[in-house]
């Protein structure tokens, strides 16, 4: 019916472009349920040992830098609407936008490492290290450990998906920049943004969590 | 290629009309959230009530996120439903866990009755080195 027929981009398996792309999301879909289901294990025991260790872990919270985290989460939301505006531009076929949108929004990304970096050097060099190595003994009990067991587990994991995120990106925005994709189809643009969007709604529930007790 | 409407964005067929002004709205709800959120916690709002406002706040960002920076609003089902399941396993881990915790009592025998879990630890193991206090709980 339409002329997508004569698309590249269809694989022989798929009838049509639009069945092919549904397929595409759905399968994006399921494996970002599985990302959600796997920080929702840590935010599990997160839940568990804050209950437990309630004083530990509001006392150990209010040591860490909250600016950091607040602009850190304006800066990841931020970065999700320039990754929103390169698929629209990506919709509208300018490439050249999208791409560019994207590789904003990678500088973003690239802020957001570096107040994570030197949030981390903090905890290095005043010993809030997770477990046996907790040497910054200001809190009594095993409290202020579990906490900062629990802090470089979500926010290294979450790290760790801004990092694939900026590679995802990067990828995406360059096809994009050399005129890959098309207004009838540009998938790809649209799950980079998906995977994108989602490291910010995991840190959208971190930072009330680790920042504002 | 009529000329008539040379400069409208918007093209027949697959490129749906520009979200950008929607785009831009959620983004500027999701600022004045983050705001808020940060906001509130400086107040100390005691007990659990603190935790279920930000809660509360996040969840309705995370659900602007998913709407429509993740196009939820105008997807098909299948999608919906697979993130909408994810939720439901979500509730369920974190909820039954936290269910088994906070429904747990204390050990009853009194500490200096001879049966306390650290004196039988320490009869079997002999005594240890002083472990380090024991925070209270909750």
């Amino acid at each position: 019916m339409s002329s997508g027929a004569a698309n590249p981009a269809l694989a022989h398996h798929f009838e049509s472009l639009e069945k092919q792309a549904h397929a595409q999301r759905l399968g994006m879909w399921l494996f970002l349920a599985t990302e959600i289901l796997l920080f929702t294990a840590l935010f599990a025991a997160y839940g568990v040992y804050r209950f437990l260790y309630a004083d530990a872990f509001s006392e150990a919270s209010r040591g860490l830098a909250t600016w950091m985290g607040g602009v850190n989460t304006f800066v990841l939301v931020t970065s999700s609407l320039t990754v929103a505006l390169g698929l629209d531009a990506a919709a509208r076929g300018d490439g050249r936008r999208s791409g560019g949108l994207f590789f904003l929004s990678i500088g973003m990304g690239l802020v957001f490492m570096a107040l994570k970096a030197v949030e981390y050097r903090h905890h290095f060099a005043s010993g809030e290290l997770p477990g046996q190595y907790y040497t910054a003994g200001a809190i009594a009990g095993s409290g202020g450990a579990l906490f900062f067991t629990l802090y470089f587990l979500i926010t290294g994991l979450h790290a760790f998906h801004v990092l694939i995120g900026m590679t995802v990106l990067g990828v995406i925005g360059v096809k994009s920049w050399r005129g890959a994709y098309s207004p009838e189809y540009h998938v790809p643009v649209e799950l980079a943004g998906l995977y994108w969007h989602l490291v910010d709604l995991i840190w959208i529930f971190v930072f009330p969590l680790i920042y504002l007790i | 290629m009529s000329a008539s409407h040379a400069s409208t964005p918007a093209r027949h067929g697959h490129a749906a009309h520009s979200h950008v002004a929607r785009y831009l709205r959620v983004w500027l709800a999701l600022m004045v959230l983050t705001a808020l959120t940060w906001g509130l916690s400086r107040l100390h709002i005691p007990g659990g009530a603190g935790v279920a406002v930000a809660l509360a706040i996040a969840s309705v960002k995370g659900g602007l996120v998913a709407l429509f920076f993740m196009h939820l609003y105008d997807q098909r089902g299948a999608n919906r439903l697979v993130f909408l399941t994810s939720l439901v396993f979500v509730a369920l881990l974190i909820g039954l866990t936290l269910l088994d915790n906070a429904t747990r009592f204390p050990l009853a025998n009194p500490p200096d009755a001879g049966t306390s879990p650290r004196q039988v630890r320490d009869a079997i193991l002999g005594s240890q080195p002083p472990a380090t206090p024991h925070p209270a709980s909750h």
